[in-house]
């Protein structure tokens, strides 16, 4: 394989390599991608919400449909722009409250049932010693958010067995980050030895 | 059964033999060698009605078949509710929606029949079949082509209900009805002037030493927001501290600087260290400009943040509030000036960097507590109360759980293994 | 003690460098660390393997954009390609507008590289594999596809009627989907686990990046999801099971990567035991 040809490779590798140039030194490179970055990415997000809300969920079924129902979401979302002028404000708590109240209603009760979930994923139906160790885990993380009894004596103990547990969850969590971020690299690496440069296959 | 079978095959092949084109439909009646094969359909339950779901049994032989299933209403309108269903997969439902509201509708009645193939069904002959009437209801075979359809017998009417409440959820219901009573209690214990206890939090206690230390230096103390607007509980929790804070600041006459992602947030906490100030006796201190806007855009405030700390070097450098992946990027930079730093934030994922690079480190709840310690208001002792109270029952709950499952599976008692068996189910709603 | 101090006062720019070169020698000269499969990923493999009958549907959530492609992409592209091999059909899905281009490169690649391996038993778009539209809404999406799906979306990702493509036959709603995997990087899982295994019981896998995957453990364990493939290690493993089935010749991104990852893995081991040996040291001194 050889260089590549492709006109649009060679941007992706010339961005590429000047984000990284940040490693270095912050440099006009940099900035220069950053701030492209930054200007794309909400040119895209207005361009999609433009199409898929505005257009498929308000325009297509007023005008073509008739469906005047759409109007009532229409309105309540115009009124969030009531904040902009100081009297009448007050007007853009109503969609608020409507997105407040609806939003709690559908999550309580699948926050409740994703909880009872956990609670009975907890209690093991045969006992071996990885169970028993979510179970003491559990118990002693919930003992270490304890906030009513003084860390002291037992509970002293078993708080500092939750911290523990803990803090072995985050080196976990900390290790799977570093292999993330280790993997993001990799990805760009492989796009510049081998769409670019056609050094690896 | 075989023998029909057989009898079957020879039919269709002498069949085949004798109509030429493949344009003729031939029905034989009471041939059909799959007669156990039924379908049966209910209501389904605890939905907003315009729904019937419609189950099968099957034998393994026909797992692999195709089944077609048609429906017929009162008026002989029939409509197609799916074509090519793998058998094995039991259950169909036929729901009608916004964009075909001809579908199922309420309180009428509806007859399902079923087509077993064993080749995908042809749409020839389905659309002849439907445009035949009600012929097709006739159990039995059908021969079109070179395929063979085996029709089934019809349901008995089915009629679709729409229900007020998902009774499946009571469980969801009753938790939250004692919840809400748990919130409400305490909440009123704590109006009524009861003290609830609070313990103390191990971060809060080396504030007192961090302010100090960075005092003896002659340096300025940092406190970051992080990136949350003034909606944001853990900002709220982050001002509640910086009042904490800033009073230390003021007693030890020394500086303190706030750069702020939001406007909001830094008119609040300007607010805040006036109001601290003013408290601690020292008003003439405050510095309005000490507490500044720098920029809303993530990595921006971040780089912003960065520059100031390499310039001011100030001891002691608090995170407190919401953040998400400049986490990291400012306690290092915190880190490798050498000061002090108290961190505390909600985010699980930036929770390990924070423990990482940070001297103390709130974790999650913790935050939430501190500010609570330190603000001791009613409302929200209560709530910190009512929680604990809750998590005892979740504690409790697990415990039961398992010890019952240890008793009953494990040694085997029969009672135990019962009663664990309901609690999971009470669980699985 | 020199040496302590040149561990404190290094550079942060020369660890970068090696860093970087830890990952690119590798590249040009493969070591091959030994590979080992493990249960959650082997798990998700002997579902599709031995569990989905042919002609069976195995639906795809591309829920990922570029800047979790380097992890997420190449389990995308795996699991097809095994779907294929048991001419199973696989359905692409995304609730992000930016999945929908990741789908389709994922599907662009799949067959060309399918076809050219196997050129006796072709696959074709439309009829083997397809992207559904994207349609917003996320939860809302979800749910309907739990009724109707090809009512839901109305059309492909290429704008044909779904009701007229082949591959639909058969299909209403999760009840003919055999298994569900989910790749994303962000809490989108927990929306497919709550919406569409806890309220329709769609059977799931997960295919998340590294830093989510110690998150999603707790699913496995309450058997909310089947299995999971964690970062790009998990896609590694993917690979190498289905490499052994000998079936398709496709680029293998993950394995060729997992050569550098380790590389980069042994570099942090030591950086951080030096580190803690530089500061443990330090701290005794300062102490004295």
């Amino acid at each position: 394989m050889a260089v590549s040809t492709n006109f649009w490779i060679w941007i992706a590798a010339l961005l590429t390599l000047a984000i990284y140039s940040f490693l270095y030194k912050d440099n006009p490179f940099y900035k220069f991608a950053e701030y492209l970055l930054v200007g794309i990415s909400i040119g895209y997000g207005i361009s999609v919400y433009w199409h898929n809300t505005i257009i498929t969920k308000v325009f297509n079924p007023l005008v073509y449909d008739k469906n005047f129902l759409v109007l009532i979401p229409l309105i309540l979302g115009l009124l969030m722009f009531s904040r902009f002028f100081k009297n009448v404000a007050y007007l853009s708590r109503i969609p608020i409250a409507f997105v407040v109240g609806a939003g709690t209603g559908l999550s309580v009760p699948s926050s409740f049932e994703f909880l009872f979930k956990q609670i009975y994923a907890t209690m093991p139906l045969k006992l071996d010693i990885g169970s028993l160790i979510i179970v003491v885990g559990v118990i002693s993380t919930l003992v270490y958010f304890f906030f009513s009894l003084e860390h002291k004596g037992f509970v002293g103990e078993v708080s500092k067995a939750g911290i523990t547990f803990i803090m072995v969850a985050f080196g976990a969590a900390f290790g799977y980050t570093i292999m993330a971020r280790v993997s993001l690299f990799i990805g760009r690496i492989q796009f510049l030895l081998s769409d670019w440069l056609g050094i690896i296959k | 059964m075989l023998k029909k079978i057989l009898l079957l095959i020879f039919l269709v092949f002498s069949v085949s033999l004798f109509s030429q084109g493949n344009d003729s439909i031939i029905f034989l009646e009471n041939q059909n060698p799959f007669l156990d094969f039924k379908l049966t359909g209910s209501d389904i339950p605890n939905d907003g009605g315009g729904g019937i779901q419609i189950n099968w049994c099957f034998p393994d032989s026909l797992g692999n078949w195709f089944l077609t299933v048609l429906r017929r209403d009162d008026s002989n309108n029939i409509m197609v509710v799916a074509t090519d269903l793998l058998v094995s997969s039991m259950q169909v439902r036929d729901v009608s929606s916004d964009e075909e509201p001809s579908r199922v509708k309420d309180n009428s009645n509806y007859y399902y029949t079923g087509i077993l193939s064993k080749n995908m069904i042809s749409e020839e002959f389905l659309n002849r079949l439907i445009s035949n009437g009600s012929g097709y209801s006739k159990n039995g075979v059908y021969i079109f082509g070179n395929d063979t359809f085996y029709v089934t017998g019809e349901t008995d009417p089915i009629v679709s209900k729409s229900s007020w409440f998902n009774l499946s959820r009571i469980p969801v219901l009753v938790s939250l009805i004692i919840i809400a009573f748990v919130f409400l209690y305490y909440l009123n214990l704590a109006k009524s002037g009861k003290d609830l206890y609070i313990r103390k939090i191990n971060g809060l206690d080396a504030v007192e030493e961090a302010v100090g230390r960075s005092t003896e230096m002659g340096k300025p103390i940092m406190y970051i927001l992080g990136i949350g607007y003034v909606t944001d509980i853990p900002t709220i929790a982050g001002l509640t501290i910086l009042g904490r804070v800033a009073k230390k600041v003021a007693d030890y006459e020394t500086r303190i600087l706030v750069p702020s992602y939001d406007p909001v947030v830094m008119t609040t906490a300007q607010e805040v260290v006036k109001e601290a100030f003013t408290e601690a006796g020292r008003p003439d201190l405050y510095n309005k400009n000490d507490i500044m806007y720098i920029t809303q855009d993530q990595f921006g405030y971040a780089a912003g943040v960065d520059g100031m700390m390499m310039r001011e070097k100030p001891g002691a450098v608090f995170l407190q509030g919401l953040f998400f992946a400049e986490s990291l990027i400012l306690a290092e930079t915190g880190h490798s000036i050498g000061a002090i730093q108290i961190s505390g934030t909600t985010e699980t994922a930036q929770l390990p960097f924070f423990v990482a690079a940070c001297d103390y480190t709130l974790i999650g709840e913790e935050m939430m507590a501190a500010s609570v310690y330190l603000q001791k208001e009613p409302m929200m002792l209560g709530s910190i109360a009512a929680e604990d109270l809750l998590k005892v029952f979740i504690m409790f709950l697990i415990i039961t759980g398992f010890v019952l499952s240890v008793l009953g599976y494990g040694l085997k008692i029969e009672v135990l293994k019962n009663v664990f068996d309901w609690l999971i189910k009470l669980l699985q709603v | 003690m020199k040496f302590i101090n040149f561990i404190n006062n290094l550079d942060k720019r020369w660890i970068y460098l090696v860093l970087a070169l830890c990952i690119i020698i590798p590249f040009i000269f493969p070591v091959g660390f030994p590979m080992k499969t493990t249960p959650p990923v082997k798990s998700i493999y002997d579902f599709i393997e031995d569990s989905i009958p042919e002609g069976g549907v195995v639906l795809i959530g591309a829920d990922y954009d570029p800047s979790t492609m380097a992890e997420l992409h190449p389990m995308a592209k795996v699991i097809a390609a095994h779907a294929l091999s048991n001419n199973l059909r696989v359905l692409f899905v995304t609730l992000y507008p930016q999945g929908a281009g990741m789908a389709q490169d994922a599907i662009d690649n799949v067959l060309r590289e399918w076809n050219k391996s196997n050129p006796d038993n072709p696959k074709k778009l439309g009829k083997d594999i397809t992207l559904l539209a994207y349609v917003p809404g996320v939860s809302a999406v979800v749910l309907k596809m739990g009724e109707d799906i090809t009512q839901t979306f109305n059309e492909d990702g290429y704008g044909n009627k779904l009701s007229e493509l082949e591959i639909m036959k058969g299909i209403k709603n999760y009840n003919d989907i055999n298994l569900m995997v989910e790749l994303a990087g962000s809490s989108v899982v927990l929306t497919w686990l709550i919406y569409a295994n806890g309220r329709y019981g769609l059977k799931m896998g997960i295919g998340t990046t590294a830093v989510s995957a110690a998150e999603y453990y707790s699913y496995l364990q309450s058997k909310q999801a089947i299995g999971m493939l964690g970062g790009l290690k998990g896609a590694a493993e993917y690979e190498h099971l289905l490499d052994k089935k000998n079936v398709y010749g496709g680029r293998k991104d993950a394995s060729i990567g997992m050569d550098a990852q380790s590389s980069a893995h042994i570099f942090f081991i030591i950086l951080i035991v030096l580190g803690n040996i530089a500061y443990f040291v330090k701290k005794k001194k300062e102490g004295k």
